[in-house]
């Protein structure tokens, strides 16, 4: 869920809102956050399958552990914690291939 | 830098653990039993590991399972992790696409 | 190929300190950092950061952030974001990858700051979707502005651990368990408490059996384990949470330095593999430094001098300065720093077991195995029954920090000239109210009681972060140190102010008898 106002930091600041598809869904998200930010806002949880099969999500948010990855604009293994998201992409769940 | 183990010490027989089927390297999913079993198999450095079972060697380069390799190791051959020889640490540290590391600049 | 005088790896508080300290007297400097926004961590820490004055002390960390790159840019430091270094040699050749190119790039001294990772345990379960870092739910709820999980379990109590827990609830989620395997807890006691007093249980001597879920976390068992970390058979607890946090500790970066060829040593200490460095940040290579958490893992503000000191060591060895400059601009940074490795948490005192305080004050067993304190509370020297409004000041472990002396006008705390002495209320001074100490401290240890109002009623003013702000007449119920519903509070006064920091006063009326345990209010 997103936090909207919080105590030490403020209200958010307005951004631009962006459509995106994941796994051929419209969801919407904001400009320039990461991928995964606005997945998780709109309450996805599993980002690939490994090749033995097993569900992986967020793990680090900052890059280094590359759990995160899916298939962003066609393209496999992008870290979607540090991916700005932008109007119109195609995020789809990775199966295997890391 | 040269600690190399004693490859004729005496470590037992590999006894089954409970929790060898826990994942400790999540890129590559390499379990603890894995890791254990290739100790008593005579991989007795962690640069050998790697290349054995591929541990740390999938996108994070063993970031996040470096020291619990580290540990699961010492302990198998009895000793203290830091008497463990260390993987060598070698370009390019963070991994990336062939075509990047062939478009190579001489930094202008 | 390009060439510097420093190349800075890490735009983090000790690399943008060290950039700073080097660009100033007039080296090129350019500062390479992997991600898209410098400044580290530190734009995460949105906690009051303890220390003196000196040390920025009370000032919350991405404020500290954002004026070191205000800093930064009027030095003339560049930064390089987006810019990977993936290799680097004795001759201080370093490779970055920069867009889809490698360049190589030639510096005449490299200071590397990459600082740390986050360390991790293993158990069933802990690559479902849900399992996270402290780091991750730092990132998502600080930058982002997301909740990592509705109901959160955090493994690990050491400061990270602590802080985290608090901002999960400040950022609205519920922590349902905070939970060590070690016996006692691992960071600051006043960190602690302010977590214990919302209603956070604290499980030490427990960690992780399984966690449950097919697709994502949908709960998690806890067991007891002895003394050699076996668990305890029929001592599990279950909790329904989404999310498990993981604060186990920090891994230094080192591989550049070990890459580099510079000598390595596994120091405990350190808390890791570091590169053997002196107390100027200067490497077993000619020419190649190392300054913040890759070095040894500390707090930010022990980075950002260990920066300045690597810096400036840079610009002697480079003839920038003199040595009669570099000396004195040294020998100032080196007093901070020294003041800040003081106290029972102090490097050196790693896996020490401390029973008795600098005062001889025997420490209290209930903070460092429950998370909060009882009857002990008493025996020390900011606590003292007074007639009329006073602080108390539950701050019971030396550790540098001492802004509350300086925060009150009346001169009623003091800490005196040794920056981890335990703050002493005088029992003769005339405490006006004004809330200052409330808000200056750092661990929310500070309250302002009046125990007897006349009407056989009293009064409790402590610090409040959290939303919604109650109101004033709002009737609710206040909370022990425990987090245990006590008695019914009502709230008489909020107050709010710049001079506060984000830090509101909450007073609330609660009958005498309570006044020296409420410590928190809910509504």
């Amino acid at each position: 869920m997103r936090i909207e106002e919080h105590p030490i930091l403020g209200k958010t600041e307005e951004r631009k809102k962006v459509t995106f598809t994941y796994d051929g869904k419209e969801i919407e998200g904001y400009e320039g956050e990461p991928i995964a930010a606005a997945l998780k806002a709109a309450g996805v949880m599993v980002h690939r399958h490994t090749r033995k099969g097993s569900p992986r999500g967020i793990f680090c948010a900052i890059g280094r552990c590359t759990d995160c990855v899916m298939v962003v604009d066609g393209k496999p293994n992008i870290r979607t914690c540090v991916t700005p998201l932008s109007e119109g992409m195609t995020v789809q769940t990775q199966h295997g291939c890391k | 830098m040269e600690k190399l183990q004693d490859r004729f010490a005496d470590i037992g027989e590999f006894i089954p653990q409970q929790d060898d089927d826990v994942i400790v390297c999540r890129c590559e999913e390499i379990t603890k039993g894995e890791i254990r079993k290739a100790v008593h198999e005579g991989i007795f450095t962690i640069g050998e590991m790697r290349r054995y079972l591929r541990n740390g060697m999938g996108l994070c380069q063993g970031q996040t399972c470096g020291k619990m390799v580290k540990g699961i190791m010492a302990r198998e051959l009895g000793i203290r992790p830091m008497d463990l020889t260390p993987a060598t640490a070698r370009a390019p540290m963070r991994p990336m696409e062939m075509k990047i590391l062939a478009n190579d600049r001489s930094g202008d | 190929m390009k060439r510097y005088e420093l190349i800075v790896i890490g735009a983090g508080p000790a690399g943008l300190s060290a950039a700073i300290e080097a660009a100033k007297v007039g080296m090129e400097v350019i500062v390479f950092d992997e991600n898209a926004r410098p400044g580290g961590q530190l734009f995460k820490q949105i906690h009051k950061f303890f220390g003196s004055k000196e040390h920025r002390a009370k000032v919350r960390g991405f404020k500290i952030g954002e004026d070191l790159l205000k800093e930064a840019e009027e030095a003339g430091v560049t930064v390089q974001l987006n810019a990977t270094v993936v290799g680097l040699y004795p001759e201080k050749e370093v490779n970055v990858r920069i867009g889809d190119e490698i360049k190589h790039i030639k510096g005449d001294s490299v200071i590397i700051a990459t600082g740390a990772s986050e360390a991790v345990v293993n158990f069933p379960g802990w690559t479902l979707p849900g399992v996270i870092g402290a780091g991750a739910a730092q990132t998502m709820m600080n930058l982002h502005h997301i909740q990592p999980g509705k109901k959160v379990l955090m493994l690990g109590s050491g400061n990270v651990g602590l802080v985290v827990s608090y901002q999960l609830l400040q950022a609205g989620c519920e922590v349902a368990a905070l939970v060590d395997a070690a016996p006692k807890i691992g960071g600051y006691g006043v960190h602690a408490a302010k977590v214990s007093r919302c209603g956070v249980p604290f499980y030490l001597s427990h960690t992780i059996k399984e966690v449950e879920g097919t697709d994502c976390v949908t709960g998690v068992t806890i067991a007891e384990v002895d003394s050699s970390f076996q668990f305890i058979p029929g001592t599990e607890k279950h909790f329904d949470v989404d999310t498990v946090c993981l604060a186990v500790g920090l891994n230094p970066m080192s591989q550049l330095a070990e890459m580099a060829q510079c000598q390595m040593e596994d120091n405990p200490k350190k808390a890791g593999f570091v590169p053997v460095a002196d107390e100027y940040g200067r490497t077993s290579v000619d020419g190649i430094y190392v300054a913040g958490d890759v070095s040894g893992i500390e707090e930010a503000s022990s980075a950002m001098i260990e920066g300045r000191i690597a810096g400036i060591s840079v610009a002697r060895d480079f003839e920038y300065v003199s040595e009669e400059e570099f000396k004195e601009k040294v020998e100032g940074f080196e007093a901070a720093l020294g003041s800040l490795r003081q106290g029972m948490f102090a490097p050196e005192n790693r896996g020490k077991n401390i029973e008795k305080t600098e005062e001889g004050i025997a420490v209290s067993k209930n903070l460092l195995k429950k998370g909060y304190l009882e009857e002990e509370v008493f025996t020390f020297p900011g606590v003292k029954k007074i007639k009329g409004l006073h602080p108390v000041i539950e701050c019971t472990q030396n550790i540098p920090c001492n802004p509350c002396q300086d925060a009150c006008p009346k001169g009623c705390i003091k800490i005196g000239e040794k920056i981890t002495s335990l703050p002493d209320v005088d029992e003769n001074s005339q405490c006006v109210g004004c809330g200052m100490c409330v808000a200056s401290c750092s661990g929310q240890a500070i309250f302002l009681v009046n125990e007897d109002t006349g009407d056989g009623m009293g009064t409790v003013t402590l610090p409040y972060e959290f939303l919604p702000l109650p109101k004033v007449g709002d009737k609710g119920t206040a909370l022990s140190r425990k987090g245990e519903k006590i008695c019914e509070a009502e709230v008489v006064d909020i107050r709010t102010s710049p001079a506060y920091d984000h830090t509101s006063l909450l007073t609330m009326r609660v009958p005498s008898e309570f006044v020296m345990n409420a410590r928190f209010y809910t509504g």
